[in-house]
């Protein structure tokens, strides 16, 4: 139980963790303030519990496929606000923040929604099986340890981008960012099809050879990249579309926005 | 001149066919139960037919929360203790297609065999 706990827990945690380990890192070069974090971690935690404790009633909605809905609708409310985030962070001037709230704005709605919905999981699990007295110490050690090792790695991100200059810690943001924002594209593609809202279809191909799902390397792709080993067209194409429209964001922050006599 | 006006409408009809056939496929597509039982799959084997879409009913009997899960199938869905949820797979190629609880992940373990032969 201790040690599927640690990997449930770290699973959830990882892929949030490495967007907020960005998007804080960001803050340190584009002045953001510190509210947002403040506010998203109050709404994704109340957001995941609510989200926890209703989701017997979610999941009966629309014939069965509720909780595929809402989570589809959260991944593409991360995506958009991520949007929004790259076009603010791609803008030339150093005082972005100070003249806009929108950016603080989009980030604690990207950490909000991501959290909330993984953080359900998150819940879910340690709820229900705190209740089973042989499992509530391994789930309450392993839980701990899965999001400690999470976080971590969250850190870690953070650290290597602040310790990039600022110019190109801006830019490896933006391309994180896109692997991100892609990632929430092909889950919610993914959960539309599984409830057969879209078409489903045969797979692309196949690199589960090359690379399972189910590996560590694996793993840690499918959070930081939303690495698939079999994806259908449809969710390929979604992928590429939610990319190219991260650097069409960056490029249009990057050409709406010129300084006044500072170097391009 | 009427065969060329013709043409067209012969060709809307048979493509209005076509698509209220594929509808009432669509419409009904088969399904299959599983239970989850002391965190266990029952049966832990199911067979579907091969390029058909399913829908999977997972029961969960226990009162613990389970997490169904396939890296193969690409699905993945919380069921909360003494509830029950639908998952649409397919259509997929034959072959054999492993699932598992996420909660218990030691003993929740199945698989989806597709088989070519009319499976039932």
């Amino acid at each position: 139980m201790l040690v599927n706990s640690v990997i449930i827990v770290l699973r959830e945690v990882l892929e949030a963790a490495l967007m907020i380990g960005i998007l804080l890192a960001v803050a340190r070069h584009v002045p953001t303030g510190r509210r947002w974090l403040l506010v998203a971690t109050v709404l994704a935690l109340g957001g995941a519990a609510a989200y926890a404790r209703n989701l017997a009633t979610v999941s009966a909605t629309f014939g069965g496929v509720g909780q595929e809905l809402l989570n589809a609708a959260l991944h593409l409310g991360v995506f958009a606000a991520l949007v929004v985030v790259v076009f603010h962070i791609a803008r030339r001037h150093g005082d972005v923040g100070e003249r806009s709230r929108v950016l603080p704005a989009a980030m604690a709605v990207a950490v909000a929604l991501a959290v909330a919905q993984e953080g359900s999981e998150v819940f879910i699990y340690v709820s229900g099986f705190l209740q089973v007295e042989e499992f509530a110490s391994g789930v309450t050690l392993g839980s701990i340890a899965g999001a400690g090792i999470g976080f971590s790695v969250g850190v870690l991100f953070y650290y290597a981008l602040v310790s990039q200059p600022e110019g190109r810690a801006r830019w490896i943001a933006v391309i994180l960012l896109a692997f991100a924002a892609a990632n929430m594209c092909i889950q919610a593609t993914n959960l539309l099809i599984q409830a057969d809202w879209l078409p489903s279809a045969a797979a692309l191909w196949d690199s589960s050879t090359l690379l399972a799902e189910d590996t560590l390397l694996g793993q840690l792709l499918y959070a930081l990249v939303g690495y698939e080993a079999t994806p259908s067209a449809l969710e390929a194409g979604m992928y590429g579309t939610g990319f190219a429209l991260i650097l069409l964001a960056a490029v249009a922050g990057w050409q709406l926005f010129p300084v006044d006599g500072a170097e391009a | 001149m009427m065969d060329r006006k013709r043409t067209p409408r012969i060709l809307a009809a048979v493509c209005a066919m076509w698509a209220i056939a594929g509808t009432t496929v669509q419409a009904a597509p088969p399904e299959f139960e599983i239970e989850i039982r002391n965190h266990l799959f029952e049966p832990d084997e199911l067979t579907i037919p091969a390029n058909t879409k399913v829908k999977l009913i997972v029961i969960n009997r226990d009162p613990t929360p389970e997490e169904f899960e396939s890296f193969e199938l690409n699905r993945e869905k919380v069921i909360m203790g003494g509830s029950k949820a639908i998952i649409f797979i397919g259509p997929l190629p034959p072959g054999e297609y492993p699932f598992f609880g996420e909660f218990n992940p030691d003993t929740a373990l199945g698989k989806i065999i597709v088989s070519d032969a009319d499976a039932r």
